[in-house]
């Protein structure tokens, strides 16, 4: 049996076939390779959001964390920033004693980002409540201030004269 | 001679067939560079989007670091704080027993507090008052406790009463010293 395809078909044959060859060459060895890639890059990609996500979260977890320590601490926080104004302090404090004299202020440490001021004081009380009553404000004052043995009492004539240390911490290293 | 009656068939070389072959195969070619722009362009995107999350998650990073950082700094300012507010509180209870303690009949002319000890200047009527009223209390609080006498004028005794706790001598500079308080951290 004798097979009769025309030239102009073989020629046609020939075209459709190396299109189809270009097709499949193109689709195996570029888009399939490609596809795989952009696949693997998707699954990549929805990892590295994912993990975005969780430092987000994380990220707005501290800030709230910080925003409450902020707003719980803001008065010890000021405190701390704040520069310590004698005259400010024996006018705040004037109500507690007779008379109070502050010496002047000396850098005594820095450590751990905290500058630590002495101060000496001598004063005058009428009756020992004015000095308790002195300790429970400064816990409340705009600085934050210990007072530090030795604290020494002596008595003249009605009055108590009272001479103790105070130091005064702060985190303001240039400004006090 | 014979000639042909007809006009002769202009032949292309784009018959139906060809053209519907090349139809097919661009439609077919398009389709897949549409598809090889698409994932080139995807890969394109893939490249910017994580190194948009690689610098996000830097940011992020830096950003935690500083805030804790700070809620570290925070906590240890609140921490210091308490034991500064706390050592005053413990402070004036100290002096306010110690000024209770001191019974009516004794008159203190001068008291000087120390960190672990406490010297007493004063005036007692007799010595069994000074050793029943006020040398008792103070040897239970105290674990050494010294006491001497002299005559005052109006026939009572002043008193000098020194009382410090542990075994060195009584220590004028206080322990609780900032650096104790501020820690090492």
């Amino acid at each position: 049996m004798k097979i009769n395809i025309s030239r102009p078909n073989i020629y046609l044959l020939i075209v459709a076939t190396i299109l189809l060859v270009c097709v499949l060459l193109f689709s195996f060895l570029v888009l399939i390779p490609n596809g795989k890639k952009y696949r693997e890059q998707r699954i990549e990609l929805a990892r590295a959001s994912q993990e975005l996500r969780k430092y987000e979260d994380f990220n707005n977890q501290t800030l709230s964390k910080l925003k409450k320590l902020q707003s719980k601490n803001r008065y010890i926080i000021s405190a701390f920033s704040a520069i310590f104004n004698p005259d400010r302090f024996e006018k705040e404090n004037s109500v507690f004693f007779e008379s109070l004299k502050l010496s002047k202020l000396e850098l005594l440490m820095q450590k751990n980002d905290f500058d630590v001021y002495e101060v000496n004081t001598t004063s005058k009380i009428n009756s020992p409540k004015s000095f308790y009553n002195f300790l429970d404000s400064i816990n409340k004052s705009d600085w934050i201030i210990s007072v530090n043995f030795p604290i020494n009492f002596k008595r003249e004539k009605d009055m108590i004269r009272s001479s103790f240390t105070m130091k005064v911490y702060s985190t303001h290293k240039k400004n006090l | 001679m014979k000639y042909s009656y007809i006009n002769p068939r202009k032949k292309s070389i784009f018959t139906p067939e060809l053209q519907l072959l090349l139809t097919f195969f661009s439609v077919a070619f398009f389709m897949l560079i549409a598809t090889y722009m698409f994932l080139v362009f995807k890969d394109y995107r893939f490249v910017k989007d994580k190194s948009d999350i690689l610098k996000e998650r830097t940011d992020l990073n830096s950003s935690i670091f500083t805030m804790n950082k700070k809620i570290a700094f925070i906590e240890k300012e609140s921490m210091l704080a308490e034991k500064i507010y706390t050592k005053n509180a413990v402070l004036k209870d100290s002096i306010s027993n110690l000024f209770d303690l001191v019974p009516q009949r004794i008159t203190l002319s001068q008291a000087s507090l120390l960190k672990n000890g406490l010297i007493l200047y004063g005036i007692t009527p007799n010595k069994d008052i000074y050793n029943f009223m006020l040398q008792a209390p103070l040897r239970s609080i105290f674990q050494k406790s010294y006491s001497s006498f002299y005559p005052a004028k109006n026939g009572w005794l002043r008193f000098v009463s020194t009382n410090y706790m542990g075994e060195s001598d009584v220590r004028v500079n206080d322990a609780d010293s900032p650096e104790e308080l501020i820690g090492e951290n």
